[in-house]
Parts: C-alpha cells; structure tokens; sequence
C-alpha cells in the first residue's frame, strides 16, 4: 500500500526537483545575497545596509522614474494599438488578412539584440529616419544624445516590437466573441464604434489585464533596448531598473546591491499588478 | 506490484542522473586531461595564440591548448560569474584588458595567478614600466603583458591637404582645435566624432598623457582636477565649435573615418588594423600624429586599451599555463604575427625588427609604427584602481553634461566627482 503512496510522487519529482534547484535556490540565495556586499573577494552579512542605500542612491531614484514614466507612456499607447490593429485585423473587411497578421507579429520573432542595433543605426543623427524627416522639412532629431528623445526612442522601439506580440493575444480573444452579440447589437442600432466600446472592449476585459500585467511586468524588467540603444545614457535618462542591476552585478561586482534592487523590482511588480487587479477586476 | 517497482528505480536513476549531471560537469572537464590547456580570447587573438601554441608543441610534446572564441563582453560576463561561483567553470588562461584587470584583481584578490612566485620579475624589464606598472596589484603580478594602445592622430591626409593644413604642425591640443576650425571652414567637415554620451575615450586618453586617471596615485579622485578641466575644456571647445560629429556606437565612428566624413581620430594604434581593414580603398590617404601636448613641449605619449593574460588561480595546471603564457609573451615571432592583426606587441625587444622602421603605403608612406614605438617609455604609468567602471560611469554623465550645457564643465566634474565618492564609499 505505502508502496503505491510513493509512485505520484516519483512522477513529479523531476519538475520538483528542477524547481528547486532552478527556481526556489536561486530566489532564497539572492534575497540572501541582498543582505550582504562584497569586499575584496569576501562576502559579509551587513544587514539592511544595500537598502539603505538604496534609499539614498540617486541613480537609483532616477531609474525608478525613467522606469515609471516609459510604464506610463508605453504601456497604453501600445495596448491601445495593439487592440486597434486585432480589430481591424479581425473585421470582415480587409482582404489579406494572414499578410497583415504575419507582418504585424513578425517584429516580436526578431532577436532583441538585433533589432536593437538596427534601430540604433536608423536612429543615428544622419540616420534613415533623420532623413526621412528631412525631407518632410522637419529638423533633424537627436534621437539617442538628448534626454528627452532618447526615451522616446526607446519607447518607439518597445512598441515596435511588442505591439503585435498583445495583437495576437487579443485577436485569439476576438474570436471567442460570439457574432450574435454584435448582431443584435446592430439590430438594436449600434454602428461600428459603439459595438467596439460596448461590446469588444467589455468582452475582452480579462485579457487585455492579462496583457497589461504581462507588460507591466515586461516594462519594469526592460533592459535589452536601453542597453544596446544607449546604454542607459545620455546621464542616466534612459537608465532602467533592469539595466541599473546588470551594471552593478557585472560591471561593479556589486552582486548583493544588485539582488537588493531586484528585489525592490518585485515588490513593485506585486503592488502594480495588485493595483491592475483592483481597478479592472471585477472578481 | 513488480511494475511498480521497476518504475520507481527508474526513475530514482533518472534523478540520481540527472543531479549528477548538474552538479559535476565543468570541473571534471578541465582537470582530466592532464597536459589540456583551455584559455579565452577574441578576435585575432585567437589565431595568434593557436599558432604559438604549435611552436610550443615542438618544444613540449604533449602540450595541447584549446582556444575558446568568445566575445570581448562575454568573457568578462562569464569570468565574472566563474569567480562568483568561487572559481567555477573558469578556464585556465584569460585575456583581460588593461582597463579591466585591476578591477578584476582588487575585487577578487585571489582570482589570478601571482606570476613574480613563478619567476616573472626576470622578464619585466622587456615590457614597458606603465604596462608592468599596471599589472603590479598589491604587489603582486598578475597578468603577463600583451598588446599595447600607444596613442595618436589619425588623419585623412586628403582632408587636410583640401583645407591646406599641415598636420605636423599640430603641436598642442589649441593648435588641434585651430585646424580643426581651418578645416571645417575649407570642407565642411567635422574634425572627429564622438560619441560624447557613451563614451569618454578621448578623455581618458587625455587624462593618461597627464600622468593620472580618474584617480591619481594615492587613489584620489582627480574628476574635478587641473588636469581634467583641461582635459574637458578641449572636448568642450571642439563640441562648441561644430568641430565634432556625434557618432553612436562603434560602428558610426569608424565608418565616419573611413568615409570621409571626419578629418582626424585620436586613439590607440591597434586602430591601424580596424581602418586599413574596412578602408582598403583609401590607402594612401592616411597618416598619423603624436597626441599634441597641452602647453608646447609637454608630454605626448599617452595609451588606449591594450590587453593582457592571465593564469586562472583555479586551475590546477599553474606551471603548464605559466610555462606556455613566458613563451608566449617572449616569443618574438608570436608577437610580429599579432602585430599583423593589428595589435601592437609591447615586448620591447622586437621594436629593432625592419617593420617598425618599413614606409607604411596605406599611410602615404609614413612609417607610423616608429611613430608609437617613440613613446612607448614615455607613457606615463596610471592607477586604474578596482573603481575604474564606476568612475567612467560618472565621468561619462559629467561629460555629457558638460558639452550639452546643462552644467558648466566645473559644475558637470564636481558633481560627478560627488557622486562618485559616495558611490565608492
């Protein structure tokens, strides 16, 4: 009897074991290592010191922000499109639609570090797009060297790349709209738009809090498009959590200090997503 | 129930396995094979070291090196981890570059071999005194010296010529700044580019022909300096003149020489590799300065990059490694082959050999290797110290403060140099 008692356990021993050793290791022994620095190839327990510093640092602080303002201009210009496109792409209307789908999904395939370098090329001051605009009489832009633009580079290319990855998320959801709905809402009288703010937008509530915590999450991890774009700079303007931590683990050695801030990340995911739930979730 | 039971031992072995797997792997490796060398490079590195390695055969039978390609950032992404993980999974010989290694060194005291244990002091007086000088870490030598970056002035000759400027007239970095406006008026072309938000390299090399870095000898911050305000007032002055184009990245700013769009780059020799490599069609119309000097006879030898290697303390093969790494540093014919590749060697006792004094044609003739080895003892010896990355940081923000107005150039250094003490306390 004892014997059979054992045999679940031994099947799902090997996703246990690998969580372990993969997953619930790695959490502990870093949030360990957020308690401790680093000083002539030693560690040493020093408390809460790396959060207190934390506190103070203002590179830190300013991180934190650049993080929040992209959060707060990126995340929703990019859902928005993204369900305008699913829209569109799913109506009635429009001849080609796999060509359109593919084309619109094709950039979240792309490596990050490719895009990313191509983008820093076209982003360049004689650059493609400089040029472009050129022509349309307006002046060059200074994409990567001016605080300000330098942001705006890195949100266009986040929503190059992600837009059609929350398309194909919210296209899958247009399908399971029952038609009968917006055939009775156009019975009723309904044009277009009213069926996409009554019906469509309704319908798709859950999925478009899944895709907005999924980028919420993304946003506050970003670091392939600030460190291959501008590293962070000009002084710090695109500086992300996610890259403010590779630099102090990697480039400082400051490991513990690193695991310390992507701890304060996690617990910023938590509350954000909390927040999302409370707001838009209805359960 | 016997099926059970089979079950279950298999998948107890499955586990057992797999554990064993994880766990052992990378060591046994690099300790089985008892003569096997693995070592990390680069580039052309990795082709000069595999040809060494062949001559040392003849010598040592049974020698075998295994040379891992990886790419500059990713070798100093997985020594880094390597040495977190205590000496995990690390080779047995590293390239290190010269502005990575006492950082390296000083936060991980016992990651590299103390070479002067294995008699390297017989050979120090072969290498330049701010390369050893370098590699000398709390008394200890870490790292046997390899490439060099003595620094000058590439020119587009075809350039100055147009705007009817003498290069060899540019004796001081005000001098610098007046051609650069001569030429500018004459062509309409920038006199350099850079990247001034991301990296400070012409800073950095100004700094060293002044003697001192972002910390001087005693470890002082030298941010807000003489020498670094005169340093910054050139860069400044070359921005506010329109002399600079702001080139991102790597790849615009050897494009941008190579085409044409900019007259001059200062930087350090092994750039002769890059541009003759992607400029073949421009020979003829190059040529090389000395760094001008900040007052009219003052010093103009200065260094950008170079590299290094150095024996993993981890490994258990320390007198084969350090065997083969003497040879390999000493070995005359191994250091011509590299310099082929573009990397200018620092063993000083090859500098009578006919290239460096040979008409360079890609350079109008001009026999530039004699114009870098002429510095080599003159360079001035600088402290790098384990806060070198944090110091660039703050160095690159101050800059970028600095010529895009936000701050004046004093404002822009001091509150960098600020942020940096704090940073480092």
């Amino acid at each position: 009897m004892s014997q059979t008692r054992i045999i679940p356990y031994l099947f799902i021993a090997p996703a246990v074991i690998l969580f372990l050793v993969f997953t619930a290791y790695p959490i502990f022994s870093s949030l360990l290592l957020s308690f401790q620095t680093f000083e002539a190839g030693e560690y040493s327990f020093t408390g809460f010191d790396n959060y207190v510093t934390l506190f103070h640092d203002e590179i830190f602080h300013k991180a934190l922000m650049n993080t929040f303002i992209i959060f707060i201009v990126q995340v929703p210009i990019m859902l928005i499109l993204a369900l305008v496109l699913s829209s569109v792409l799913n109506s009635g209307l429009l001849r080609l639609k796999g060509f359109f789908r593919v084309s619109f999904f094709l950039p979240t395939v792309t490596s990050l570090v490719a895009y990313s370098i191509l983008f820093s090329i076209m982003l360049q001051e004689e650059g493609i797009i400089n040029t472009v605009i050129g022509f349309l009489g307006i002046e060059a832009i200074p994409w990567l060297s001016d605080s300000f633009w330098a942001k705006a580079s890195i949100i266009l290319a986040m929503t190059w790349r992600w837009t059609g990855y929350n398309m194909v998320i919210f296209l899958a959801a247009l399908q399971n709209i029952s038609n009968d709905m917006y055939e009775a809402a156009s019975l009723d009288g309904a044009g277009k738009i009213r069926q996409f703010f009554s019906i469509t937008i309704p319908q798709l509530k859950p999925v478009i809090l899944f895709a907005g915590t999924l980028s919420t999450i993304g946003t506050l991890q970003l670091f392939d498009e600030p460190f291959n774009l501008t590293k962070g700079g000009p002084a710090d303007s695109t500086m992300t959590l996610g890259l403010y931590i590779y630099q102090n683990g990697f480039e400082f050695f400051q490991f513990g200090y690193a695991s310390a801030i992507a701890y304060i990340v996690v617990v910023l995911v938590g509350i954000l997503t909390f927040i999302q739930f409370k707001v838009a979730g209805d359960r | 129930m016997k099926k059970v039971k089979v079950m279950s031992l298999i998948s107890i072995v499955l586990i057992i396995s797999m554990l064993a797997a994880c766990s052992g792997g990378s060591s046994e490796k690099t300790s089985k094979d008892d003569k096997k060398l693995t070592a990390w490079a680069w580039n052309i590195n990795v082709p000069v070291l595999e040809a060494a390695a062949e001559r040392f055969k003849k010598e040592n039978p049974g020698f075998e090196l295994e040379v891992i390609e990886i790419g500059r950032e990713d070798v100093y992404s997985k020594l880094t981890t390597g040495l977190q993980a205590g000496g995990q999974g690390l080779p047995d010989i590293v390239l290190v570059e010269d502005d990575r290694i006492q950082g390296y060194a000083e936060s991980y005291p016992k990651a590299f071999l103390d070479l002067s244990k294995y008699g390297f002091d017989e050979h120090k007086d072969k290498f330049p005194a701010s390369k050893t000088d370098l590699l000398t870490v709390n008394n200890k030598v870490v790292g046997f010296p390899f490439d060099g970056g003595p620094t000058g002035v590439f020119y587009r000759s075809d350039i100055f010529e147009e705007a009817g400027v003498k290069a060899e007239d540019i004796q001081t970095w005000d001098q610098f700044v007046e051609a650069g406006k001569a030429i500018k008026e004459k062509t309409g072309k920038p006199m350099l580019g850079l990247d001034l938000n991301n990296d400070d390299g012409l800073y950095r090399m100004m700094m060293n022909q002044q003697g001192s870095l972002y910390f001087d000898e005693k470890d002082e911050l030298t941010l807000s300096s003489q020498e670094s305000m005169n340093a910054a007032k050139v860069i400044k002055q070359l921005k506010d003149e329109g002399l600079v184009k702001n080139t991102v990245g790597w790849d615009a700013w050897i494009s941008a020489m190579v085409s044409g769009e900019v007259a001059t780059a200062p930087s350090g020799a092994w750039l002769t590799g890059s541009i003759t490599g992607q400029g073949k069609d421009t020979s003829g119309k190059w040529g090389v300065i000395p760094f001008p000097a900040f007052e009219e006879g003052g010093n103009r030898a200065s260094n950008l990059g170079g590299s290094n290697y150095v024996i993993m303390n981890s490994t258990d093969k320390k007198q084969e490694a350090y065997d083969f790494l003497e040879f390999f540093s000493t070995d005359e014919e191994t250091q011509l082959e590299a310099m082929k590749g573009g990397l200018f060697p620092t063993l000083n006792t090859i500098y009578d050999e006919p290239i460096f004094t040979e008409k360079q044609e890609f350079f109008s003739g001009q026999p530039i290797w004699s114009t870098f080895t002429a510095q080599m003892d003159s360079i001035p010896s600088v402290n790098y110290t384990g806060n070198y990355s944090l110091a660039m940081d703050e160095s690159i923000k101050a800059q970028s403060e600095s010529v895009s107005g936000k701050k004046t150039m004093k404002e822009a250094y001091k509150a960098a140099e600020k942020r940096l003490e704090n940073r480092i306390k």
